[in-house]
């Protein structure tokens, strides 16, 4: 069986794509709409990377990326994210929640603007996950 | 009651990003997330003949929308805010109190409607609706360009009107909570003249002193929380006393409890929280009756 990877996203088109291109490369997908949904399935399934939306309903991407990442027993799970949400927009905001008393947390693995292409997607999940 | 979380529900034309910039002066009151609304109305997609449900006209919309909010939440990150979004399509006032209730959210920002006398005499508006069925308390906002006077900060000099009435004292409660927000308080009860008719200059002027008494305790309570506030007592039609008092006290909002009449009752009977929601300049703040 293929690597279990967990996709994040409100917008159902989206996660289909996703899901395609994933199953599509032999990696076996996992599904969630939300942040709250997707932390709770990170700590069931522990996936081996996240796809990572920013802009959800309930708890943002923002949210399950710095709960995510200040955990010692998930930290190390490699994300990706893939948002209309520009990256100095996502970057600049870990750095405002950091100065505003949070704990500093590391750039994702990689960030994908919306919309992406299915062979950009493949590339880069390969990349990440060190198959490339 | 922190405000903690705030769901700003737009059409875009009647409430823009300027609004939910105003708002942020919030974030001294704790907040911290803000859930961006927008609710694409059924029957703007609404099946028509010949060409069945518009798939494609709700695609575009709620990507038009998605546009906007990408925009607002690139700059509402940036300043370490937490943002979620829900655009559905659906009819308003069920859809906001649903994603109200999902997010637990503090507070309902919303835009005035522009409606006619009759269209609102008939079919009401959502924020008439919205305000009986809320449990949450709901911010009516106003297009700042809608008048002369500029709201950046709405909680820095609110005046809150009071009835006595469990919701009205308990936006008391509400408003406790602002210290780091609010300069000042103006706490203003409006006597109908139809209290004072028939009765002689003593009479009046013990339901003056009678009301002061009870507005002082009310400002005692805000100065424990130390935030200053000032007794006022207006004689008059209640909705217009207490426009003419936010005019004279400079304020930058009015808080009110809602009322508690049923909804075809509040309809044609009117009611001062409806009335001042709809017609005010100022940004309206209505906290809903204690749940019973």
């Amino acid at each position: 069986m293929g690597k279990k990877v967990l996709v994040v996203d409100d917008d159902p088109d989206v996660r289909m794509f996703s899901i395609t291109v994933l199953e599509e490369n032999g990696y076996a997908p996992l599904e969630a709409t939300n942040g709250e949904e997707g932390m709770s399935l990170v700590r069931q399934e522990r996936p081996d990377l996240i796809i990572l939306d920013v802009l959800m309903p309930r708890e943002s991407g923002i949210k399950l990326y710095r709960d995510l990442k200040t955990d010692s027993k998930l930290k190390d799970t490699p994300v990706i994210i893939q948002s209309g949400i520009a990256e100095k927009s996502f970057l600049r905001s870990q750095k405002a929640l950091t100065e505003f008393g949070g704990a500093a947390v590391p750039e994702p693995e990689a960030y994908l603007e919306k919309p992406v292409e299915a062979d950009e997607l493949a590339a880069t999940i390969r990349s990440v996950l060190g198959e490339s | 009651m922190k405000i903690e979380k705030i769901l700003f529900v737009t059409k875009f034309e009647q409430l823009g990003f300027d609004a939910l910039l105003s708002l942020l002066s919030l974030r001294k009151a704790s907040l911290g997330h803000v859930v961006l609304m927008n609710v694409i109305e059924r029957e703007r997609v609404a099946m028509r003949r010949g060409t069945g449900y518009r798939k494609s006209e709700e695609r575009r919309l709620r990507e038009v929308a998605n546009i906007r909010f990408i925009d607002w939440a690139e700059n509402l990150f940036e300043q370490g805010m937490e943002v979620g979004v829900y655009i559905v399509v659906g009819s308003m006032v069920p859809e906001v109190i649903t994603a109200a209730g999902k997010e637990q959210a503090d507070l309902i920002v919303i835009g005035r409607p522009h409606q006619g006398i009759l269209e609102q005499l008939y079919a009401g508006s959502d924020v008439t609706e919205l305000l009986q069925r809320s449990s949450t308390p709901v911010l009516v906002y106003k297009q700042l360009s809608e008048s002369a006077i500029a709201f950046e900060k709405p909680f820095e000099r609110p005046l809150l009107a009071i009835d006595w009435s469990p919701a009205s004292l308990l936006a008391v409660d509400y408003l406790k909570e602002m210290k780091d927000l609010c300069q000042q308080i103006h706490v203003v009860h409006v006597v109908s003249e139809k209290e004072l008719k028939g009765t002689n200059a003593m009479d009046i002027q013990k339901t003056r002193k009678e009301t002061r008494r009870k507005l002082d305790e009310i400002c005692t309570a805000f100065e424990s929380a130390e935030i200053q506030a000032e007794p006022h007592v207006y004689v008059g039609e209640t909705a217009v006393e207490i426009e003419k008092a936010a005019r004279e006290c400079q304020a930058t909002m009015i808080a009110l409890g809602s009322s508690a009449k049923a909804a075809w009752l509040e309809r044609w009977m009117g009611s001062t929280p409806r009335e001042i929601a709809e017609k005010s300049v100022y940004p309206t703040l209505l906290i809903p009756p204690p749940k019973a």
